[in-house]
């Protein structure tokens, strides 16, 4: 029941995250990409609660439709890696023999680059922006999917469910989508629930860098970048994005930890 | 004996710690006078890590640092004044000759003969890239203490090119060791390495008592790390600081600014291979909805000048001699209009023939302005209507050889030398090296020609007042502002000003 509320209560914060950076463009006090020059770097206060930055834009409007660039461009990027990674490790896990060594050196070439530094490298590379961010993030990414799912397929290609499917003539591709994937579904949500805070952290590490969201797009990586300078002069500036990121990789760590414990069998 | 041992141990490790943690500044006798100094301008990435004037732009390292000198030397006007050299005499259009004083003398103790200064300038045009092709040299003759360099042909700013830090007299004969070249500067390098140069007086400084015995300068390239050095004392001077940073050091009690407006502009060229930028009009407009007083007002915390052309206003042929494109947004819509882009989907951007106006702005982010201004016009164009999309990267050559841009920014010392020339020859030509934009115009062509042949100064200046104001009536680039550069010292720190030339920092003159 504990496990239960725990679930519910992230759940929801999840929920209320995702509705606020859905419908953020349309609850923002002021144009986040409005700069008015004679309001810069206006502490907070009654008319900006988050105060302004260098260009005088309102920080508390920049800070929820970052939520949107931040979080969606996670999502987005996590959705892809687990689907490819998850699909390369069951193909990998079910065929076996060489179709298993192709795609698992493969998998290790990848695995060889440091996973940040490698994205910084293609990021840079490619130009910046926060797709690019994204898609060089991917390219490395997806390799941690692909491992753990052709892990949990070796332990399940064996049962005998599966074993009774092949001798009633299931097809192979019916037999990974209907009794493969829904046994392992399980653990895979449960990992990319927990990488979500990790995406979001490497995502706005890439925009820090200058080499995701590109100007003048609110996202929070980016607008800390833009304002590190001014941490002494101006700390509103950076406070605010950063704690934004604090408080969303705090609320998807939890919630992974939620799901993990809810879907443990021990507990 | 357990506790004893673990007492020791602890002791041990404490002591170990303390060491470790210890300064290595401790180990410089505490008596000599030492002076530290943190730059954001020294680094393999300026390509000035290095004490050799003729390779690349170590130069301005030799001059900087005060371990070289040129025979001539800019003053505040940016106007040439003997340094090493005590005259000079034009003798024809082709021919210059130089006497060199007769008291000065390298760190090494040797004299420095008309011999010694043939033998570095050959060496000069030899190796580097720039002198060659700035100087024009045939033949350097040498008698006693005089130099008489015979050019190819005219070259009015000769002189002007002798005072540029490539131009830094070293001693042949003593060589190249470690980075490091015997010059005549009040301080001499004892190590130099991509990250630091270290320097020790010159006694035999033919000049003034250099004041100082010891001066450590240290490249700090990133903005926060060289803020806090300067504020918990690591250095007793910075070059660099960002300017948000400057309003920490109001303190006069604790600190002193020293600051100096440079040639140094923010230009945006256009690209006129871009369609729409073809037109003239498209063009003033963009240029007019700039907003230049609030970039260097708000943005630049007043560090910068608006500009107007290439060049500022403390040389006789910058600042508001010439007339450009006022901030006017309205004309600017009405331009565009005339342009035929109009906003007929009502989307806030203006389309032709269903087209709408979207242009690539590209700059990079190793000048902490750049992308400042881009971010400002961004926006002051979407008043107009016109969409910006800005690339800000440090791999900006690759766009630039790709020809991915329809606007250029980047920051570019107009007059190095005090002379408009190079300014002209590097940027507007068909030839020019930095022609991003692929600008051309036949009267412009004619004009620089002219300025090559032309030794009256003051008709250098009308010409280089001519050249400007056709580039500016052309709206071939955006002259945002000129930089003000500012050292921030400890209040106990004299002799260290901020030269309009970026050239002269360590000086015989400095002391703690």
């Amino acid at each position: 029941m504990k496990r239960y509320k725990a679930l519910t209560f992230y759940g929801m914060l999840i929920l209320l995250l995702l509705v606020v950076a859905a419908a953020a463009p349309y609850i923002v006090p002021y144009d986040p990409y409005a700069q008015n020059l004679p309001t810069a770097l206006e502490a907070p206060n009654g008319i900006h609660w988050l105060g302004t930055d260098r260009y005088g834009r309102d920080i508390f409007s920049r800070v929820l439709v970052g939520a949107q660039t931040t979080i969606f461009s996670a999502l987005l990027l996590l959705s892809v890696i687990s689907v490819f990674g998850i699909f390369i490790g069951i193909i990998s896990g079910y065929y076996g023999g060489w179709i298993d060594t192709v795609l698992m050196r493969i998998t290790d070439v990848f695995l060889a680059f440091p996973e940040m530094i490698f994205a910084v490298a293609v990021a840079a590379a490619l130009g910046g922006g926060i797709l690019n961010a994204a898609a060089a993030l991917a390219l490395v990414a997806w390799t941690k999917y692909a491992r753990l799912a052709r892990g949990l397929v070796f332990t399940v290609r064996h049962m005998p469910y599966i074993v009774a499917a092949r001798m009633n003539g299931t097809k192979n591709s019916a037999i990974m989508s209907r009794h493969i994937l829904p046994n392992i579904a399980g653990t895979m949500f449960v990992t990319a629930a927990l990488d979500m805070g990790t995406i979001i952290m490497e995502l706005a590490g890439l925009s820090f860098l200058g080499l995701g969201a590109m100007p003048p797009m609110a996202e929070w990586g980016a607008m800390m970048n833009n304002g590190r300078s001014m941490i002494q002069t101006a700390p509103w500036v950076v406070v605010s994005p950063g704690a934004a990121i604090f408080l969303t990789v705090a609320i998807f760590n939890l919630f992974g930890d939620s799901v993990r414990d809810y879907l443990d069998p021990k507990q | 004996m357990k506790k004893v041992t673990m007492l020791c141990l602890f002791i041990f490790i404490a002591g170990l710690l303390s060491t470790g943690c210890g300064s290595v500044d401790k180990q410089v006798n505490e008596k000599e006078k030492v002076f530290r100094y943190g730059t954001m301008a020294y680094g393999p990435a300026m390509e000035n890590a290095g004490t050799n004037p003729h390779d690349t732009y170590y130069g301005w390292s030799t001059v900087r640092y005060g371990i070289g000198e040129t025979l001539f030397k800019f003053n505040n006007q940016m106007e040439i004044e003997p340094w090493l050299a005590d005259s000079y005499k034009q003798i024809d259009d082709y021919t210059v000759q130089i006497n060199l004083r007769n008291d000065i003398i390298f760190s090494n103790g040797k004299k420095v003969t008309g011999d010694a200064v043939k033998a570095c300038l050959e060496d000069l045009i030899a190796k580097n890239d720039r002198a060659p092709g700035d100087l024009k040299i045939k033949t350097i003759e040498a008698a006693g203490q005089s130099v008489t360099i015979t050019s190819k042909e005219k070259v009015p700013a000769l002189l002007n090119y002798l005072a540029d830090p490539y131009g830094a007299i070293i001693d042949m004969e003593a060589g190249e060791k470690d980075r490091i070249v015997v010059g005549t500067g009040p301080y001499v390098a004892e190590k130099v390495t991509d990250t630091e140069i270290d320097l020790v007086k010159n006694t035999n400084y033919w000049g003034e008592v250099p004041k100082l015995d010891r001066i450590v300068v240290k490249s700090i390239t990133d903005g926060d790390t060289l803020t806090m050095a300067l504020q918990n004392g690591e250095i007793d001077a910075a070059q660099g600081l960002p300017y948000a940073s400057l309003d920490l050091f109001k303190d006069e009690n604790k600190y002193k600014i020293s600051s100096a407006n440079t040639s140094r502009v923010y230009q945006a060229a256009f690209n006129y291979k871009t369609k729409a930028l073809k037109d003239l009009r498209v063009r003033q407009a963009i240029s007019m909805a700039i907003d230049k007083d609030g970039f260097t007002r708000v943005l630049l915390h007043g560090n910068g000048v608006p500009a107007v052309g290439p060049f500022p206003g403390n040389m006789h042929f910058g600042g508001d001699v010439v007339k450009g494109q006022p901030y006017d947004i309205e004309e600017a819509k009405k331009l565009l209009q005339e342009a035929g882009y109009i906003d007929t989907d009502g989307d806030g951007y203006v389309e032709k023939d269903g087209k709408p106006l979207e242009l690539r702005w590209l700059t990079y982010t190793s000048r902490q302005e750049l992308p400042l201004l881009a971010e400002s016009a961004q926006d002051s164009l979407k008043k107009i209507g016109v969409k910006l999309i800005v690339n800000a990267t440090d791999n900006y050559k690759s766009f630039l050889k790709r020809e991915e841009y329809d606007i250029y920014a980047k920051a570019f010392v107009t007059a190095p030398t005090g002379d408009p020339e190079y300014y002209f020859t590097t940027h507007v030509l068909d030839h020019s090296a930095y022609n991003h934009g692929f600008y051309h115009n036949d009267n412009m062509e004619v004009m620089a020609e002219e300025l090559r042949n032309t030794f009256d100064k003051d008709k250098r200046t009308e010409l280089a007042i001519r050249m400007q104001q056709q580039l500016l009536d052309d709206c071939a680039f955006i002259y945002a502002a000129h930089l003000k550069m500012s050292f921030v010292m400890k209040k106990n720190v004299r002799g260290f000003e901020a030269h309009p030339s970026d050239y002269y920092e360590i000086t015989a003159a400095l002391d703690i």
